[in-house]
């Protein structure tokens, strides 16, 4: 039971704690969203952790033998699918945010039809039980630049937004963080993949990470239920 | 050892990633605190606008209650006593002489209508400026010329565009006032040249009187405090400039640019 809590659930699921408690009464019906791609994220990770409990035997057995490569992890096609939520419920997000400043549209849909391309591709070229790396890479470059045109555009805007209270702030600052700082990561995948499978660089890389997102989003979600305040001129 | 190197790269990396938008977020906090001191100081600013263009509102109704109460006093209190005088020295029984007063009584009374309507276009005053600044200070010329001490020459130069400022055309009307006081007070002058130009980008006014004329670096203190200085305020707050030219015994030339709209 033990090995279900680990500091990446943990912080996921003290994130969707919060989320209930703060956005169920949202108004804005996106921010509601973030509550289904938040329990998608923790059934995925503990679906995640239980398949990864169920094959570590074999895994053990498998690690004895000296040619032996992990090129292929037991869950990874859960967390392939996760991708696809995570596309879908951030992207609407981002669309939410940044059709304050500009009709996103366009900007949205030709995001979510790279993603969609590359995924397929990824499917065909090594199934669904390989890491859809390149996909992975693309969307977050795609966050990186919807977060990096929203702050352009918040600085642009003329009237004046409390920062430190703004929910929106927040939540766009973690998924920067977030999806900026994976970013080296995801690049060195293949290489670490052969030279570190155990990804030992890497696993308290996304701890941090994690921990910096949710964070970052539970405050959202706190400012959002009881201190953002409309934008003041 | 090529192992560790990749692992201390991504760790390096990674950091940098983490790095550089920390740094931006704290530039937006930065951008942010100064993008509010910049509304709060504009807002100070339409504050004391606010506030000056209230106060320009009333000096030109203390201006109109002041002309109102000379004029009631100097010329329609004047006719109507000389006509209650002709009125009462009517003898009945010489009905010549008595018709004969009775039209210069109904003369004197119809001159007293004809003032007391003067009286009531000034009482308008501010809605005179908000029918254009040109006919606003055409009115108060007719005020000057009609003390007869002055021979008043005004000229307007282009055409006021569609877009005009009600704000502005008050405060330069109120700065106007100002100064035709300053010219009626102190200048000793006969002859007053004005003359207001229209362009895309500004309005000028340009008085230029034949009177005394002063020294701008021996003028009193409170004087300028009282005249000058408050145009000069004026002005500024609408982001305009003067311009004096005064010699001892040379006359005044006084020059405003205003932007506008």
């Amino acid at each position: 039971m033990g090995r279900f809590f680990t500091i990446n659930t943990v912080s996921e699921l003290i994130c969707l704690l919060i989320a209930l408690i703060c956005l169920v009464t949202a108004k804005d019906q996106v921010w509601r969203y973030l509550i289904v791609l938040l329990l998608l994220i923790c059934v995925t990770e503990l679906v995640g952790i239980s398949i990864k409990i169920k094959y570590v035997k074999e895994l053990d057995y498998l690690k004895t033998h000296p040619n032996f490569q992990m090129t292929v992890k037991p869950n990874v096609w859960v967390y392939n699918i996760l991708l696809i939520f995570q596309a879908g419920f951030i992207s609407l997000v981002f669309y939410d945010l940044l059709m304050r400043y500009i009709n996103s549209k366009l900007l949205i849909i030709i995001g979510l039809a790279i993603f969609g391309v590359l995924y397929v591709y990824e499917l065909i070229q090594h199934g669904f039980f390989v890491k859809h790396n390149i996909t992975t890479t693309v969307l977050s470059v795609m966050f990186v630049i919807y977060s990096l045109y929203y702050f352009y555009e918040l600085l642009k805007d003329s009237s004046y937004v409390e920062l430190r209270y703004s929910a929106e702030f927040w939540w766009v600052s973690g998924t920067l963080l977030f999806y900026f700082g994976s970013i080296a990561s995801l690049i060195f995948f293949q290489i670490l993949a052969k030279l570190d499978p155990h990804f030992e660089v890497t696993v308290p890389i996304y701890k941090i990470l994690n921990i910096i997102l949710y964070g970052c989003w539970s405050y959202s979600f706190i400012c959002r239920r009881w201190l953002t305040t409309t934008s003041k001129s | 050892m090529a192992n560790n190197d990749i692992k201390e790269l991504i760790i390096i990396t990674t950091l940098i990633f983490l790095l550089a938008p920390a740094f931006l977020l704290l530039y937006i906090f930065v951008y942010n605190r100064r993008k509010k001191r910049h509304i709060e100081e504009k807002a100070q600013l339409k504050m004391v606008f606010d506030a000056e263009l209230i106060k320009t509102q009333l000096e030109i109704q203390e201006q109109t209650m002041q002309t109102i109460g000379v004029e009631l006093h100097d010329n329609i209190g004047q006719l109507l006593s000389l006509t209650s005088l002709t009125l009462n020295s009517i003898e009945l029984d010489h009905p010549d002489k008595a018709q004969q007063k009775i039209g210069a009584a109904i003369e004197l009374n119809l001159k007293s209508i004809k003032e007391m309507r003067l009286l009531g276009k000034l009482l308008h005053g501010e809605q005179l400026v908000k029918q254009g600044l040109e006919e606003a200070i055409r009115s108060e010329i007719g005020w000057i010329e009609k003390s007869g001490r002055f021979m008043v020459n005004y000229q307007v130069d282009g055409e006021k565009g569609a877009a005009a400022n009600p704000d502005k055309d008050l405060i330069l009307f109120r700065i106007t006032q100002e100064l035709f006081n300053n010219v009626i007070k102190h200048s000793r002058a006969a002859n007053i040249s004005v003359k207001l130009s229209f362009s895309a980008e500004d309005v000028r006014l340009l008085i230029i009187d034949d009177g005394a004329g002063f020294d701008l670096n021996d003028l009193p203190e409170t004087q300028k405090g009282m005249g000058l200085k408050n145009i000069q305020k004026r002005a500024e707050i609408v982001g305009g400039q003067v311009f004096i030219q005064s010699q001892p015994g040379e006359g005044t030339c006084i020059e405003i640019g205003i932007p506008y709209p």
